[in-house]
């Protein structure tokens, strides 16, 4: 293949230099520490509580996601309606905008003196400073990445499959989930692993609405910064290695998902 | 980056060629973002002093040139003191540095940048202006916050940054304990239910004061007395108030010359002449205006020196020292630490 050794060469480079060096010094950091030290490290009720309650909030962040970004893909490929190329161009304002930019607008609207937070308040609920913030900053920053692996899906759907299958006789739910869900799940599930994997490493939105109380609201990443505060380097390695084996072990099973469904479905 | 070190690589030759091309292009771009000039400073700081360098920079630019040297190019930048600190130990290029915390520059120290005794280097433990911390409370101070012992009443929320992230936080929670221990209470228990108070614990100083005078949460924010000056005079002398409590800490933010990034003799005369402005009574009329309390108020306006209110000062020596007080308060596993740990077993 002629260019081969040109492009394998450039690429790896650049893959080497952004991705493979840190991660490997992090891996690094982590082997010169010892494994029974990286335990001790993460085998800590606040480190354990910080790291379920990261994986705990993105997991749920994803899943509003998956369902809020495939309803959102399909309403902008499938309907005409004033207004909607704006829409359209919005849903990557989360790519944008810097996080800390977000983190503070949030809060700024869902703090007991904002706008919706004053609202909330009324009923009792409250936004901001607790577990709700952090979901709700979580699902700001993964939003696009649904949205944008399943329009172009969405886009290649013959309107005339559906017809297709309504003239034999299929209810529109049948459709809907033997006909449509299926040829979606694919990019879907790449969506979700995505904004799954945004979610749990995400620092600079969530640490303005966080409220960051230990064992309540303290997310993982801060944990983190907190160690390189006390310049502890192999402490906060530690738990980014640990962070590292949960995000490679959770993709590992939406990938097997992925290959599973589809197998089933045959190839789309 | 070297090629033999990819030598290993089982890549074909052609690819590992033009791997090594493209490695040197790299090692070409980074040389040519590094041009050092000898009559260049880079100051690295901490946050709240932003405001006070910048006119430092200016005038001490202008007097260097008053004295027939060339402009100086000197910049300063800001973030937290600690994060400062391990950017200057990775490596940043910095002839001054002027922290929060003399323990930041105790760990730029351990590289062997600057000497050990460091701090004994200028006057004042190397510290040109001090601060110390106060209360800002709503107008009017509606829940009748004086001192320490009353931000315990029922109902009354604090705000403070983390200890554990901020500078600043510190000298909040050692003046906590000061007063707890002049009182006749269980310093620890007393710091303990401080934090039991504490709705949000943002990660710095600003961030904290955010909390408090944009979002409208919490009744009472420690903070730096500069800081709150500066919150009076930006947001607003009718919204908020400065309650000046019977004990607090004396805040020693110091200033050093990093030895080991010194590039020639010019730089150094440059950088010594530089913190020693501090140090001149025009410098420190500059800290005074900027709400630090400086030492010499012979060249300040007397309306700057005379807002600050006297008051107990206790200092870091009183703990210890940063050496001890550093790890045995706010370090993995100190008694900061405790305080969340203990508050979650007893609520078991």
């Amino acid at each position: 293949m002629p260019g081969l050794g040109l492009s394998a060469g450039i690429t790896l480079t650049m893959l080497s230099i952004v991705v493979l060096l840190p991660i490997g010094a992090l891996l690094m950091q982590g082997a010169q520490f010892g494994l029974a030290n990286i335990w001790d490290t993460v085998h800590r009720e606040r480190v354990w509580a910080a790291l379920f309650l990261s994986f705990r909030m993105a997991l749920f962040a994803a899943l509003f996601n998956l369902v809020f970004g495939v309803l959102l893909a399909w309403v902008l490929v499938r309907y005409r309606f004033p207004g909607r190329r704006i829409i359209d161009a919005a849903v990557d304002l989360p790519f944008a905008l810097p996080t800390a930019v977000a983190g503070i607008a949030l809060t700024a609207l869902y703090a007991p003196n904002g706008v919706f937070g004053s609202l909330a308040q009324q009923i009792g609920w409250k936004i901001a400073y607790t577990q709700w913030g952090i979901f709700l900053a979580l699902v700001f920053v993964g939003l696009p990445f649904v949205t944008r692996t399943v329009q172009p899906v969405i886009e290649e759907i013959d309107p005339e499959v559906e017809e297709a299958s309504a003239t034999l006789g299929a209810s529109r739910s049948h459709t809907l989930r033997h006909v449509i869900l299926p040829m979606l799940t694919p990019a879907a599930l790449t969506g979700f692993a995505l904004a799954l994997a945004r979610a749990v490493g995400e620092y600079g939105s969530v640490i303005f609405i966080a409220g960051n109380i230990p064992l309540r609201t303290e997310i993982a990443p801060l944990l983190i910064v907190i160690q390189l505060e006390e310049f502890n380097y192999d402490a906060a390695g530690a738990i980014g290695i640990a962070m590292l084996l949960m995000s490679f072990a959770m993709l590992l099973v939406i990938n097997l998902i992925q290959i599973f469904s589809r197998k089933r479905i045959g190839h789309v | 980056m070297s090629d033999n070190r990819f030598a290993d690589l089982t890549l074909p030759t052609r690819a590992a060629r033009s791997f090594s091309v493209a490695a040197l292009a790299m090692a070409g771009l980074l040389t040519l973002a590094h041009d050092a000039s000898a009559q260049s400073l880079l100051n690295v700081s901490y946050d709240p002093t932003r405001e006070l360098y910048r006119e430092v920079n200016e005038a001490f630019a202008a007097k260097w040139q008053a004295d027939g040297h060339d402009a100086p190019d000197i910049e300063t930048s800001h973030g937290g003191s600690g994060s400062q600190a391990r950017a200057v130990i990775d490596g940043l290029d910095a002839q001054v540095v002027t922290l929060a915390l003399a323990s930041d520059i105790d760990k730029i120290a351990e590289t062997g940048k600057l000497p050990e005794d460091w701090q004994s280097k200028l006057p004042h433990n190397s510290s040109p202006y001090t601060s110390t911390i106060v209360f800002l409370v709503r107008e009017g101070n509606p829940k009748g916050l004086n001192d320490w012992g009353d931000l315990l009443k029922d109902g009354v929320e604090v705000i403070t940054p983390n200890p554990k992230t901020s500078g600043g936080a510190r000298w909040n929670y050692l003046a906590a304990w000061a007063w707890a221990e002049r009182n006749g209470q269980d310093p620890q228990d007393f710091v303990g239910q401080l934090y039991r108070h504490v709705p949000v614990l943002d990660t710095g100083a600003r961030g904290a004061t955010t909390t408090f005078a944009q979002r409208g949460i919490g009744d009472v924010l420690l903070a730096w007395e500069n800081e709150a000056y500066l919150a009076l005079e930006e947001i607003g002398e009718d919204q908020f108030d400065i309650v000046v409590p019977s004990v607090s800490v004396l805040a020693e933010p110091p200033v050093a010359l990093v030895e080991g990034n010194i590039a020639d003799e010019d730089q150094r005369e440059l950088a010594t002449a530089y913190v020693d402005f501090l140090y001149s009574p025009e410098g420190q009329a500059l800290a005074y205006k900027h709400f630090y309390r400086a030492w010499d108020d012979s060249a300040a306006d007397p309306e700057d020196v005379a807002r600050f209110p006297d008051l107990e000062l206790v200092g870091i020596d009183h703990f210890g020292g940063w050496k001890k007080a550093q790890p045995e308060h706010f370090g993995d596993g100190g008694i900061f630490d405790q305080i969340y740990t203990n508050a979650d077993t007893a609520s078991k």
